[in-house]
């Protein structure tokens, strides 16, 4: 094992602020999208009025939020309470070091990336759970528990549609497996089912409709994050995009490509073409959750264990099938 | 509510209120539910947070003076409360109303109806969880709103139809919008269609959902498109004709099983059945007058009752007007839907899961004001 | 056609009930009989043995007596009925509940208007007013009230 230089050291401390930084111009950008998309999508125009076609508005709205009071109830858990919304988004930050943004743009091209993307944002379970619990609330615990079984059924076939590509390509490294995709095909098409079940277990694992029932406000239940005010929501808010930023990221440089452009990138460096294509999967996203109605949780649970994960399976022996052929 | 042991909540009943305010726009609607786990096992309506009075209000006023207040008890089908109450009393004292008052008020029934239903779509859509069709129908209830305002000079409340006829004639204008509302909702029907209608998520959590069977119906009077959604062709404007409705040409659209889906696709139809009536309405317009000549200001009914029955856009409503010869009703009751129809969720809820009991409340179409009065 | 054959049951039942039939059908139902109070459930049960609905329940206030006036109809043309029921300004006339499950939420907004208890009937909370309501609004003796007279003014 390499030894960790005093320079490695200070890459990963750059590259974690970086992403910090990142992340909140990637929410303020995702918060406008997503209002405008919505407004589009249902024939009117989203904000207009603040900045030039409302692009200031996500400031003005933080602006707000950072102005409330941080209600904490009295019953509540405190220091679960506030740890909760902090926990929720600090893990989910590790994901941008192994991120393959270009082709030498990578913080820290660990050999097992893959694997610590998925293993830092489990974490967003147990801080739901503990949000929802320290709350000491009926409703946000029914949330919060809803979340947690959500969840943890749609992390199954998340990880087994991740594996066959990995099995495909026969590394966990970032860089290598995009590599291996601007030397072959782009995996989403010689992989479209696991392409396929991956995008709807990474909505449902962000708790984006039509699987956003922990959230939902129409229901009785009004979500785990009920008792948060201020910045607590807010924070929640913010890991729920930047949890689709990783995402998207994650989908784009495992099944379409990557940094890797059509007819060798047209001169346009590799990080253009990663963000457009990863924004290209948050609209599609967005564009899915104006569309269609939530599904009912007894269902969403039914869909995952009765169809999602048996197909996965199946699609996982059937490319290691494939690949013992080949090799 | 934060001291129950939460804990020790797995076989023990518990209550649960869907308080008065509610998120979509049924009224001031609570229900008490007892829940064991996420099955309901008992549920209980309270209403009343919208009593006004009204029948005291029938009985201190005189006819023409009751009149606004027959818009205010179910405000989404304004106009068909407010001329059901026209025809009632014209029946009762008996005043001759010209052709083409006839045809302008079946015509702006019909527009309020489809208003009606396609606000209860977008509502129901969006408790639900599907944002977008909301906004869609209502813009399309817009135009509807904007050609009843162009004659009526109110939006959502009117007092459009008087004794004998309507107060003002419509014009080509109104014929215009009309027609062209008529023609681009043509298109609208697909779009509807294909997005809602055949969606997966949307047949998923409607199919099966509530069902109500007939005899369920027949005891707690059930009316309206949730009785025609279990297979009874039940129509007021079939069974006890009023104004021209025996000389146009419509269906009286069906379900087979009594959930939600069939529910959603009854009214669904009959907003297409709607816009059938308006344009064969519109082509048969006669000219001619718009109001009665020789209305009396004072209105002295002759002694006795009359139970009038029309069809609105959740089902048969009844005013029953007894008389004493005077200038004010002796009695003024109004039989509304929604009481049925609210009431069959006692039989309806029980055994259903949490999640749908929103999908049901909705698909029943009820509106409180109009159950409180 | 329905309204005939329970015409027929009803005067069966009560052989020297008035009935009133309507053949200009200027009131919006085909007879209208008055039975006494006791009788209402027998009358109702013939009803629901017919398969008609209860499509309204409501009651009147004349100076000598309260009238409970059920309308009931079926699903065909021409099939509506009135029942009337005199009922004096203290008597408790039986429920009807347990024949059509929709009369428990009707009696008890009759109750809430009116006053009149129903034996029977599980539940006599206010239906539309406050729960602590001690006063019954509909009555003629509450309020302000343009008329009170007798029944046979009205009706002769």
């Amino acid at each position: 094992m390499s030894e960790i230089t005093s320079s490695d050291w200070f890459r990963v401390i750059l590259g974690l602020l970086i992403a910090m930084g990142f992340s909140q111009l990637n929410a303020l950008f995702l918060v406008w999208l997503e209002r405008k998309v919505a407004g589009h999508i249902q024939l009117r125009p989203g904000p207009m009025e603040v900045g030039p076609h409302g692009l200031l508005q996500t400031i003005a709205d933080g602006i707000k939020l950072m102005g409330k009071e941080l209600i904490v109830p009295l019953t509540a858990d405190k220091k679960l309470f506030v740890l909760a919304p902090v926990l929720v988004f600090t893990p989910v930050l590790i994901g941008f070091l192994v991120l393959p943004f270009g082709p030498n743009m990578v913080i820290r091209d660990i050999n097992l990336g893959v694997l610590l993307i998925f293993a830092f944002s489990t974490f967003t379970v147990l801080a739901i759970l503990a949000g929802g619990w320290a709350s000491n609330n009926k409703y946000a615990l029914l949330g919060a528990i809803r979340s947690v079984a959500q969840n943890v059924a749609y992390e199954i076939p998340l990880l087994l549609a991740v594996l066959s590509v990995v099995l495909m390509v026969n590394s966990l490294r970032f860089s290598e497996i995009v590599i291996w995709q601007q030397n072959h095909f782009w995996s989403i098409f010689l992989q479209p089912v696991a392409g396929l079940i991956y995008l709807i277990s990474a909505t449902a694992e962000t708790n984006r409709a039509p699987f956003d029932i922990p959230e939902a406000e129409s229901e009785l239940v009004a979500g785990f994050h009920t008792e948060y005010s201020g910045m607590g929501f807010g924070l929640f808010f913010l890991a729920e995009y930047t949890n689709m930023f990783i995402v998207s990221a994650v989908a784009t440089g495992l099944f379409f490509g990557g940094w890797d452009g059509p007819f060798g990138g047209l001169g346009i460096p590799g990080v253009f073409w990663f963000l457009f294509k990863t924004y290209a999967l948050i609209f599609i996203i967005m564009w899915v959750r104006w569309t269609f109605p939530r599904v009912r949780f007894d269902q969403l649970m039914n869909f995952s264990w009765k169809v999602l994960i048996p197909l996965s399976l199946a699609n996982l022996v059937l490319t290691a099938v494939i690949v013992k052929f080949v090799r | 509510m934060a001291e129950q042991d939460i804990t020790q909540a797995s076989q023990r009943v518990f209550s649960l209120n869907l308080g008065p305010q509610h998120p979509s726009t049924h009224g001031v609607l609570r229900v008490l539910l007892d829940l064991d786990g996420e099955y309901i096992v008992k549920a209980d309506p309270v209403i009343g947070y919208g009593h006004r009075g009204h029948e005291k209000m029938g009985e201190n006023r005189q006819y023409k003076q009751f009149l606004p207040n027959t818009s205010r008890m179910d405000y989404l089908s304004g106009m068909l409360f407010n001329h059901g109450f026209v025809l009632a009393v014209e029946k009762l004292v008996g005043i001759e109303v010209p052709e083409r008052a006839k045809y302008i008020r079946v015509i702006a029934s019909e527009l309020n109806r489809i208003s009606s239903h396609l606000l209860w779509f977008g509502t129901y859509l969006l408790d639900l969880g599907g944002f977008t069709p909301f906004l869609y129908t209502f813009d399309d209830r817009e135009q509807i709103l904007d050609i009843l305002d162009s004659v009526s000079g109110s939006r959502l409340t009117y007092s459009y139809c008087r004794f004998g006829g309507v107060t003002s004639d419509i014009d080509s204008k109104f014929i215009d919008m009309t027609r062209a509302f008529l023609k681009r909702m043509e298109s609208r029907w697909t779009d509807y269609d294909k997005l809602v209608s055949k969606n997966i998520i949307f047949i998923h959590r409607t199919r099966g959902v509530g069902v109500i069977d007939r005899e369920l119906a027949r005891q707690y009077g059930v009316t309206g498109p949730n009785l025609r959604a279990c297979g009874v062709g039940f129509d007021v404007r079939r069974s006890e004709p009023y104004e021209v409705y025996d000389r146009l040409d419509f269906e009286v659209p069906t379900g087979s099983k009594g959930d939600a889906l069939d529910r959603y696709l009854v009214r669904f139809s009959e907003m297409q059945q709607s816009c059938r009536i308006i344009d064969q309405a519109l082509e048969h317009l006669p000219g001619g007058e718009f109001i009665a000549k020789k209305v009396p200001q004072k209105l002295a009914p002759p002694k006795g009752e009359l139970y009038f029955a029309f069809e609105s856009a959740r089902g048969l409503c009844a005013y029953y007007l007894v008389s004493d010869g005077g200038p004010d009703p002796y009695r003024c009751h109004i039989r509304v839907p929604s009481f049925g129809n609210l009431n069959v969720l006692n039989d309806v809820l029980p055994g259903t899961l949490v999640a749908d009991s929103i999908s049901i409340l909705g698909s029943i179409d009820v509106v409180i004001p109009e159950i409180d009065r | 056609m329905k309204a005939k054959e329970m015409e027929r049951v009803m005067l069966l039942m009560f052989p020297d009930a008035p009935l009133e039939r309507d053949e200009t059908g200027l009131t919006g139902a085909q007879w209208s009989i008055i039975v006494p109070a006791s009788s209402i459930r027998d009358a109702a049960k013939a009803f629901d043995g017919a398969g008609f609905f209860l499509e309204s329940l409501t009651a009147l206030d004349f100076e000598d007596t309260f009238e409970l006036v059920y309308h009931f109809n079926y699903y065909e043309p021409g099939s509506r009925v009135v029942v009337r029921a005199p009922c004096g300004h203290d008597q408790v006339p039986p429920s009807i509940c347990d024949v059509y499950r929709g009369a428990i939420w009707l009696e008890r907004e009759v109750h809430d208007f009116f006053g009149i208890k129903f034996s029977g009937n599980p539940d006599m909370r206010p239906l539309l007013l406050p729960e602590d309501a001690d006063y019954h609004p509909l009555r003629k003796t509450f309020g302000k009230v343009s008329a009170y007279h007798k029944r046979k003014m009205i009706y002769g």
